[in-house]
């Protein structure tokens, strides 16, 4: 019988984001790629490294020597002590995906137990995971973590004032007065928890 | 009475089996003439103008019981080399790889090295080879000029006891830059492999010999010969050579193999972090080596004690990787018969025949090569 644990807020987790939670005392990666959610160990099966602390990157191939494609962007991520690639949809290593790989566990959208949980989905409750997230990194590995969609345009409202003053800032955007523009969003609280099974 | 193998070794010669291929035996002329007979006109006044090594040994660079019956340079008296070193050990092929001291990489005019490299294919082809039908040819071209190396390669790698191509271990650059690429493909082309022997490093043109700078003396120069074949090696992976031309077959030569399990290791671990890099590798680097490079003995590997070498053989899959070399007449040549630490029969017959037969693609009899 699998444990189920309720993880954040779906609309806290949006596309390109990634939290790091504690699940009754193991360290579990949980990733949002293109609107699908996927968890893997914190914990890389080469050296123990908090695996999913590392920079996410895409997939690098090559039809012939001298030659470079980019591809799956978000998709992979590195290691952050010596950079082994995994997939994060599958959990397997890029170098030997048949051998070596990060253990995964299954996710889903559910409604949470706990009604509460999905009400604290407002601006200032919305930062936990991400919260959780920068507690273990820097804010270069953040940098990595976040893409251009994840700021103003954000459908589900999930981003925070201070995010949005970063991306702002990041992307030469000027804010149209003093105060961020909290009360332009369109806040539509997306409905149900990321659960982690284990 | 031929003094062939090792009390112990069963099998070798027998049923048809060969007994030795050596992958390394210097053959040169007895005088310089030889060679500038075939050189084209323009160079003839010149004779061999060629970088020399500056490092000096005190006990000379040759065995010195095997200088001719007239006093001549051992290497020279071809017929000297089928008494004491073929039939002697019974030698069922034997690769030539000429007079390190020709230097072509570090040559720096490239005509002139072009010129060179196509005299002395001649006279091995026309003098040496058809000496013996048991010796092998190396030729030599000029690496600085991959195009005019590709055409030697064409014009002279059809004949059939040529089979390599020789690069010195000193370069301008690694050799797995693209530069270089159109050997490869000539070789590929040709069914040659090719082989890195020491020559020209730290002279002429070429880079110094260690990345550390020139060395002081010849003991230092000597100690570091795989060092430079180490980076010369990690190009060719990195860069894709061995992705670019899967039935290419490369042979170092000379830089001993002490180093090949931490060369592996290394590389593989890196490959591992590093892979987005060189994403054209399909598999770890180590597997291109144990699929299509070969290390020779000479000069062996002596470990504090007799059963490291044996864990050396089995750290660098030697029953694939490892071939004999003897490098003939020089100083610091091994004995077809004592050079190699005991193993077991199944060891030895791969490292004494068979891998090189799988690198040169001999037939058992030298008689059916075509």
């Amino acid at each position: 019988m699998k444990t189920r644990f309720e993880v954040c807020p779906a609309a806290d987790l949006g596309p390109g984001e990634r939290t790091i939670a504690d699940l009754d005392g193991l360290s579990v990666g949980v990733f949002n790629v293109d609107g699908d959610y996927y968890a893997l160990k914190n914990d890389c099966p080469h050296q123990r490294a908090p695996l999913c602390e590392g920079s996410l990157t895409g997939l690098m191939t090559a039809e012939a020597p001298g030659e470079f494609e980019y591809g799956r962007d978000g998709e992979i991520v590195r290691c952050p002590w010596h950079g082994w690639e995994f997939d994060v949809t599958t959990g397997e290593s890029v170098f030997n995906p048949h051998r070596v790989k990060a253990k995964t566990f299954e996710t889903s959208v559910e409604d949470s137990d706990d009604p509460g949980t999905v009400e604290t989905s407002e601006p200032a409750s919305a930062n936990a995971g991400r919260l959780d997230f920068s507690t273990g990194t820097t804010a270069d590995d953040a940098d990595t973590v976040d893409t251009p969609d994840n700021g103003a345009e954000t459908e589900d409202g999930a981003a925070t004032d201070a995010e949005a003053t970063t991306e702002a800032d990041r992307y030469g955007a000027t804010l149209a007065g003093e105060e961020p523009p909290v009360d332009t969003y369109d806040v539509d609280v997306e409905e149900g928890v990321v659960v982690v099974y284990l | 009475m031929a003094e062939r193998t090792h009390p112990g070794f069963e099998g070798a010669g027998a049923d048809g089996e060969l007994t030795l291929i050596d992958a390394d035996v210097h053959q040169r002329w007895a005088d310089e003439s030889e060679i500038v007979q075939y050189l084209p006109e323009r160079y003839r006044d010149d004779g061999l103008v060629l970088p020399t090594l500056l490092y000096r040994n005190p006990g000379g660079y040759f065995k010195d019981d095997e200088f001719t019956d007239d006093g001549g340079t051992p290497g020279s008296d071809l017929e000297k080399i089928v008494d004491d070193h073929l039939d002697r050990y019974g030698i069922d092929y034997a690769m030539f790889t000429g007079n390190s001291w020709l230097n072509l990489g570090a040559v720096p005019n490239r005509d002139y090295a072009g010129a060179v490299a196509e005299a002395y294919n001649r006279w091995l082809i026309e003098e040496c080879l058809s000496v013996d039908e048991r010796f092998l040819g190396s030729i030599f071209v000029p690496v600085r000029d991959p195009d005019r190396a590709a055409e030697l390669i064409g014009e002279y790698g059809e004949h059939p006891q040529v089979r390599q191509v020789m690069l010195p271990g000193g370069s301008e650059v690694p050799y797995g830059r693209p530069q270089y690429w159109p050997i490869y493909e000539a070789a590929q082309e040709q069914n040659l492999a090719v082989a890195v022997h020491p020559f020209s490093e730290g002279h002429g043109v070429s880079n110094p010999p260690t990345g550390a700078g020139h060395p002081n003396n010849y003991i230092e120069w000597h100690t570091l010969l795989g060092t430079i074949f180490m980076g010369q090696l990690a190009s060719m992976i990195t860069e894709g050579v061995f992705v670019e031309y899967p039935e290419l077959r490369v042979a170092f030569i000379e830089g001993g193999y002490g180093w090949v399990p931490h060369f592996m290791w290394r590389m593989d671990k890196n490959w591992k972090g590093l892979r987005s890099q060189v994403p054209w590798l399909e598999k770890p680097p180590s597997e291109y080596i144990r699929e299509q490079v070969w290390f020779a003995s000479q000069p062996v590997e002596e470990p504090e004690r007799p059963d490291h070498h044996s864990h050396l053989m089995e750290m660098m899959h030697a029953e694939e990787t490892l071939i004999f070399a003897s490098d003939y007449p020089h100083w610091d040549g091994d004995s077809p018969v004592w050079g190699l630490p005991p193993m077991d029969d199944g060891l030895e017959r791969a490292v004494r025949y068979e891998n090189a037969q799988r690198l040169w693609d001999l037939p058992a009899d030298p008689g059916d090569l075509a």
